[in-house]
């Protein structure tokens, strides 16, 4: 052998040396995914505390059968996630997976600012959810699916719970509490009576406006108000009899001194917790409040009652809801999108519907596996009111998505419904009734502004997405029922 | 060739600048270490002050929710919007008569408890010092909670002490009464930051020679006159000072407000922290142009107040040496 044919030949030592330093390089350079040892850790942000754990198993059977791919899983308070999401993704550090709280934007605008992407395994989380659970607008963009509902449309956050021994203070039955207007505040009375000071029928969350918007909307559908907006007319529907009604309802507590004095300092979670010391009566919350007394004011859960929604004397009204958006949203910043979808499919077990009734937080997508979980006797029978009150009313999003662009260009009106009842309380407003015109007559004003922005920018879409003719109050509004060739 | 006077001029010029830019950097130079400390500080001013101050103003000029990539200019119209917002004023008027009740209050407050803590007689006086300064350097936002309870007017420890003693006879709702709340802020507000206002007076105190109170004293000056004439000139010019750092601190009531009242009930405490919060984070959606046009607008003002003051202030004096 020459010098130079030696030059030109390469050892079997140079050889192995090569392809070791070619598959390292490999490894530390090549793209996530296609090397299944790969480390992968998944950033997940979401707010639902009460069932947290069982998030966190999941989590850990996934890794279990990935040992590669760790979740790190962080629960954020509601308020805070909104501005924690808005940074992250401004600065690129958006976590894989996250939910939506605190953020006023309607998804579809987030979709547009290029916040999602879609789940890789759609088509097969489609088929495990129940049919019409996924809708354009709400779940999907353009025909492709980004996220899921995990929770059931059916509920409402106006049930009455109470307290079962201040309860045997009033003539409503301790068991079962009262089931109207006039029982409610007829008990409430008695129990301030009876209280000679220390007790108070009723505690009302009044420093928390956006709150006490709902209960003043779900009483005044029981009153016989369609919803915020008439499906029969579009037009908004603040000023209506119902509003004032249910107004008058609530303030009539006050009249009577019934209500907790301090309620006007109080958020939800600082009136759940005086509620349970035993001072007051009653207490306006969604399901999730017992599953808050289980895990934080244990003490308290024996003397747990829950009633429906009080409605008027020999009124039957139902309460209608909007369809449930997405829970989880994959971040278009993900670099897993495959495994984070994957994670995702945990999400619509059988399985997960039955643990997700047992944290007893809002009812699972499947409100059938409440009769299968150990839950607390009242929320079976919160979820037994919902069955029987709520139906699934229209939507102006699910008929044209553009509509969520005029809701997005919308700017908040103030005083708000809230702002209002808590103005009412106050007594810083004194004529109700004017207020609420003065609100309605803004939000209507405020709508034709921003279709004609939107309009303006080339979407078809006007005030007639609102109107829904065929809308039966006593019946679902399903997804056949929609106008078509919109 | 003859050299005039004003061929010279110029080259003499040059040098006379080029010899106080070599002043310049020579004290740069010599000044090194002092601006190299400094830099710090600089920076992160310049990044956490002056940048955001910067960059509002450019804010709101723009309709951006904080989502969309970029906002949209829209000039002044933000402006026209917020001078038109009858919430704005009214956060105005509450920001302003919170200060102007709580800044005077706090002042003359503070100035006798430190009038009487600067006197060598008084027993256990760094104790009493220390008891006051404690609340400014315990949390606001947990004195904000705290303070719910303590004026809660279901069991709440002034209510009982007021039905105690016969003062009232049925409770207060301090912060649920829209007529009753920004003042009980105010209150706490005073108690939390009175040990900072008071620790500037000990110090303008201890400035005051010992020689001029006892030559009062010699001369048969009673307390307060001694007070009157010797003290009260004598700390004029740190009044000035502290007025005005704790006239900025009132401005900053966010937190205390927020934990507190919510700026409720019925918008009676929104200050105007609290409304910029509102519109810049807790509306629906969110409107970062507008909010910081509110901010723009009432620094803006605070200045112009703040000036028209200063000149009447002036104003007074002159007329004052005049007659």
């Amino acid at each position: 052998m020459t010098p130079n044919s030696t030059r030109g030949t390469i050892s079997r030592r140079t050889l192995a040396k090569a392809v070791g330093a070619a598959v390292g390089t490999l490894a530390l350079t090549h793209p996530l995914g296609t090397l299944a040892q790969d480390k992968v850790t998944i950033h997940w942000w979401d707010q639902f505390l009460p069932i947290a754990p069982l998030e966190k198993k999941l989590f850990a059977q996934f890794h279990d059968k990935n040992p590669n791919v760790t979740v790190e899983y962080k629960v954020y308070n509601p308020n805070e996630m909104g501005q924690a999401l808005q940074l992250a993704h401004k600065s690129n550090q958006a976590p894989d997976v996250s939910t939506l709280a605190g953020i006023g934007l309607p998804a579809r605008k987030l979709y547009e600012e290029g916040w999602f992407q879609k789940l890789t395994n759609g088509v097969q989380i489609d088929k495990s959810l129940p049919a019409g659970s996924l809708l354009e607008g709400f779940t999907n963009f353009d025909g492709d699916i980004y996220s899921f509902p995990t929770f059931s449309f059916r509920q409402y956050t106006t049930l009455n719970w109470f307290n079962k021994d201040l309860m045997k203070l009033t003539d409503s039955d301790p068991e079962t509490g009262p089931k109207t207007w006039e029982e409610m505040r007829a008990a409430a009375k008695a129990i301030t009576d009876k209280g000679n000071g220390r007790l108070f029928g009723w505690i009302f969350d009044l420093n928390f406006t956006d709150r006490i918007a709902v209960h003043l909307d779900e009483l005044a559908q029981t009153a016989g108000a369609p919803g915020g907006i008439d499906p029969k007319s579009g037009e908004y529907a603040y000023a209506t009899d119902p509003y004032a009604q249910a107004m008058e309802f609530l303030l009539s507590m006050q009249k009577d001194g019934s209500l907790f004095p301090a309620s006007s300092t109080l958020d939800a979670r600082a009136a759940r917790t005086r509620w349970a010391t035993g001072t007051s009566g009653m207490f306006f919350d969604g399901p999730w409040n017992i599953g808050v007394v289980q895990s934080d004011l244990k003490e308290f859960i024996d003397k747990v009652g829950v009633a429906p929604v009080p409605r008027p004397q020999g009124t039957s009204n139902l309460i209608h809801v909007g369809p449930q958006g997405g829970t989880f949203w994959l971040s278009a910043q993900s670099k897993h999108p495959e495994i984070a979808s994957d994670i995702l499919t945990l999400f619509t077990t059988s399985d997960y519907y039955v643990g997700l009734a047992e944290q007893m937080d809002q009812p699972p997508l499947d409100l059938d596996a409440v009769d299968k979980a150990n839950v607390h006797p009242t929320y079976k029978q919160a979820v037994g009111f919902y069955k029987n009150e709520v139906r699934l009313g229209p939507s102006a999003v699910v008929r044209n998505p553009a509509v969520s662009l005029v809701n997005a260009e919308m700017k908040d009106i103030h005083p708000n419904l809230g702002e209002i009842t808590q103005g009412v309380f106050s007594g810083d407003v004194k004529d109700y009734q004017a207020a609420l015109k003065t609100y309605n007559d803004a939000m209507t004003a405020e709508r034709d502004r921003a279709l004609k922005v939107v309009q303006s920018k080339g979407q078809r879409v006007s005030q007639g997405d609102w109107v829904f003719a065929n809308w039966d109050p006593a019946k679902d509004y399903t997804t056949e029922m929609y106008p078509k060739g919109q | 060739m003859a050299t005039t006077p004003e061929s010279t001029s110029v080259p003499l010029a040059a040098r006379g600048r080029r010899g106080a830019r070599q002043g310049v950097l020579a004290r740069l130079w010599a000044d090194r270490w002092i601006y190299l400390f400094l830099l710090p500080t600089a920076v992160l001013y310049s990044l956490y002050t002056i940048w955001p101050i910067g960059v509002s103003w450019w804010y709101s000029l723009l309709d951006w929710n904080g989502f969309d990539q970029h906002g949209t200019y829209i000039g002044l119209a933000n402006y026209r919007e917020v001078l038109q917002d009858p919430f704005f004023w009214h956060a105005f008027e509450h920001t302003f008569v919170f200060a102007l009740i709580s800044v005077p209050v706090r002042l003359v407050l503070t100035l006798i408890v430190a009038v009487m803590l600067n006197n060598p007689r008084m027993p256990w006086a760094s104790l009493f010092r220390t008891a006051l300064f404690v609340p400014v350097v315990t949390t606001t936002a947990i004195i904000g909670i705290v303070m719910q309870f303590v004026f809660d007017p279901a069991g709440g420890p002034v209510n009982l002490f007021l039905l105690k003693f016969g003062l009232i006879d049925r409770p207060i709702n301090f912060l649920g009464d829209s007529s009753t709340a920004l003042y009980t802020v105010m209150v706490v507000h005073v108690w939390k930051w009175f040990g900072v206002t008071m620790i500037y007076w000990l110090a303008a105190l201890q400035t005051i020679s010992t020689e001029y109170y006892e030559a009062a004293r010699v001369d048969g000056a009673n307390a307060v006159r001694v007070f009157r004439d010797i003290t009260v000139p004598l700390l004029k010019p740190f009044a000035i000072i502290i007025g005005v750092l704790t006239f900025i601190d009132t401005l900053k009531i966010f937190d205390l407000m927020l934990t507190m009242t919510g700026g409720g009930p019925y918008f009676s405490t929104e200050v105007i922290d609290i409304f910029i919060y509102r519109e810049a984070f807790a509306a629906t959606i969110p409107r970062l142009g507008y909010a910081s046009a509110a901010a723009v607008t009432f620094g803006m003002l605070t200045i112009v107040i703040a000036v028209v003051q200063l000149l009447a202030a002036r104003y007074a004096q002159r007329a004052r040496r005049t007659s």
